[in-house]
């Protein structure tokens, strides 16, 4: 049996008058990939991002790796984000003007020491060998988040949040990155994923599903 | 990493940045050419002030009604000081005498000088002919406009000037237009002058001309007390005060359009730097979600208006000694020399006004990323 990574318990989070997650409760074991589904405004994002550390909870307490993220003040969050998290956003999200290769050496940056050869690495193991000079423009979409997996991984974080990794991909790149989600699963990592598709919620080990900010169910995957 | 996300800001914001380096040059060459002034136009503005004549006067203490004269000696004495300050030295000694030329007779002051050093003490009088070149000439004198209505005399015309039965007979080499008492006086070689007072090396007065502001002039004047206490030794106030005046004047009109355009500069960065912030507010939430401090990510941006600063400050320094130049011609008639010691004044200047104008961007650090992620 792994070790529980996640322990969200209660957790609330209102914006003005909208309730956006009521009381939500759910663990999560180290090595296991969860998918989060539920329809536009059901609170996946708003759960993704109190455990990202991006947003503080209204109520109830978010533990990931022993730390209690609404209790953490400003800087204590930058730390946990660099240390503790590795993010994938359907946007991508890459800085512009920085390479492939640049993208990934900044997060090491942010985390400790940029290590070249390191980031070099870990886009040639997503299959970016010869784009590593290469700006976010001149990548397609599969190629672009492809950097931001690699982007994510690089600081070893112990939960990769992904939000919607595929929603911008076509079909042939959101295997790539699905097959590449798979892999990490494989090699240990735990793995938070928002996503709208059955087929992909049906590749975790367990779905979460919620609907208007409440936990309608937690649905174990049979392999 | 540091040098090459600057390096990547700088040039994907470049037109931006622009416009702030434009602001920061412009800026830096006014601050630059008005520093260069401030710095070597006041020198040399001391030094054009010496051409309306001396300012510091030694003289032998009055006895009675009568000046009294002194050892033309000291004259050396005062040289040997090597006052950095004294542009030029003239002795002067006076006596009232008789002139006549051909029938025409006049009572006049006689001012036995060295031609030269009076000539250089003195380049605002107009001269009609030309200076006697040699200080020990013994043929040649310069008459003042109304001495030579008086006596008739024109140019290349010789009187005679008679004192205490001695006389000395001169040809006219100059006619001085000095708008002063200097006009109605006769001015012979200093020996020419001691020989017909029949006194031996003596002069009347040494008249000094001192640049340099009123403290600096006053410090010239100290020390010459303490040197010769036995003569007076006094400043031409009027003069000396109103050149300090002048020159405190241009100071601060100077120091006044300097802060003036630091504020201007000022105010174009931080135009430049605010649209830049909201340019940069998506990057910045993206750099916060993966790990970026604030201390992180605006250490970047205020490396950026340093950058600036250096850059448009170097260039602005170049532009701005080229200016000071023209200015020192155009405005003042004096020749500038480029100082050096500008250069680091007006980079740290502009740094500060950089950092003070990139103050927006300080305002990133409440950037929410929750937020610009999702798209807000």
């Amino acid at each position: 049996m792994m070790p529980v990574l996640v322990q969200v318990e209660d957790i609330s989070k209102t914006y003005g008058g909208l309730r956006a997650l009521d009381s939500v409760s759910f663990e999560v074991l180290a090595g296991e990939w969860i998918a989060i589904m539920g329809p536009s405004g059901s609170g996946k994002t708003t759960l993704i991002n109190i455990l990202g550390g991006l947003d503080h909870p209204t109520g109830g307490r978010a533990i990931v790796d022993g730390v209690n993220v609404g209790t953490l003040g400003e800087r204590e969050l930058t730390r946990y984000r660099a240390e503790k998290i590795g993010f994938v956003f359907q946007q991508f999200h890459l800085v512009p003007y920085l390479s492939a290769l640049e993208n990934v050496m900044l997060a090491q940056y942010f985390h400790s020491l940029a290590d070249e050869a390191e980031a070099s690495a870990a886009l040639k193991r997503v299959g970016l060998a010869d784009r590593l000079d290469h700006l976010p423009s001149q990548l397609s979409g599969g190629e672009q988040q492809r950097v931001a997996l690699a982007r994510a991984l690089i600081n070893h974080p112990k939960l990769i949040l992904a939000d919607e990794p595929t929603g911008n991909l076509d079909e042939a790149n959101e295997h790539v990155v699905l097959d590449l989600l798979q892999e990490l699963h494989r090699a240990g990592h735990t793995i938070l994923l928002v996503t709208h598709s059955p087929e992909i919620g049906r590749m975790a080990d367990r779905r979460i599903e919620l609907a208007h900010g409440h936990l309608m169910q937690i649905v174990a995957n049979v392999t | 990493m540091f040098w090459r996300i600057l390096w990547r800001l700088l040039y994907a914001s470049r037109g931006r940045l622009a416009l702030a380096l434009l602001a920061v040059a412009s800026g830096a060459a006014v601050c630059a050419a008005l520093l260069n002034l401030d710095l070597d136009a006041t020198d040399k503005l001391t030094r054009e002030f010496r051409v309306l004549g001396a300012n510091v006067v030694v003289s032998a203490p009055q006895t009675g009604d009568a000046a009294g004269t002194m050892d033309g000696g000291q004259i050396d004495r005062i040289l040997q000081l090597q006052l950095p300050q004294v542009a030029g030295i003239a002795p002067y000694l006076y006596l009232s005498a008789e002139a006549a030329a051909g029938e025409n007779k006049a009572a006049v002051i006689v001012a036995g000088t060295w031609f030269d050093e009076a000539q250089r003490m003195n380049s605002s009088w107009k001269i009609d002919g030309a200076w006697v070149t040699s200080r020990d000439d013994r043929t040649k004198c310069m008459i003042g406009e109304q001495a030579a209505a008086r006596l008739g005399m024109t140019l290349g015309k010789s009187l005679k000037v008679e004192y205490g039965g001695r006389e000395a007979v001169l040809q006219v080499a100059g006619i001085i237009t000095a708008g002063s008492s200097e006009d109605s006086q006769i001015f012979v070689g200093l020996p020419v002058a001691q020989e017909l007072g029949g006194m031996g090396a003596r002069v009347s007065l040494v008249q000094m001309s001192a640049r340099g502001s009123a403290p600096e002039v006053d410090n010239v004047i100290s020390r010459l007390s303490l040197a010769f206490p036995g003569l007076q030794v006094r400043p031409l106030h009027q003069l000396a005060e109103a050149e300090g005046r002048l020159l405190e004047r241009i100071r601060g009109l100077i120091l006044a359009t300097v802060v003036l355009i630091l504020a201007l500069t000022s105010l174009g960065v931080l135009a430049a730097m605010a649209g830049l912030a909201l340019e940069r507010r998506r990057d910045v939430g993206l750099m916060k979600a993966l790990g970026g401090s604030v201390r992180q990510i605006v250490r970047f941006f205020l490396a950026e208006a340093t950058a600036i600063a250096l850059v448009g400050g170097t260039a602005g320094f170049v532009v701005g000694m080229f200016l000071s130049q023209w200015i020192g011609q155009r405005v003042f008639s004096v020749s500038i020399t480029p100082r050096l010691i500008v250069l680091p004044a007006t980079l740290a200047l502009m740094v500060l006004v950089s950092l003070a104008g990139a103050f927006p961007l300080r305002l990133l650090g409440r950037v929410r990323p929750s937020e610009i992620l999702r798209g807000e």
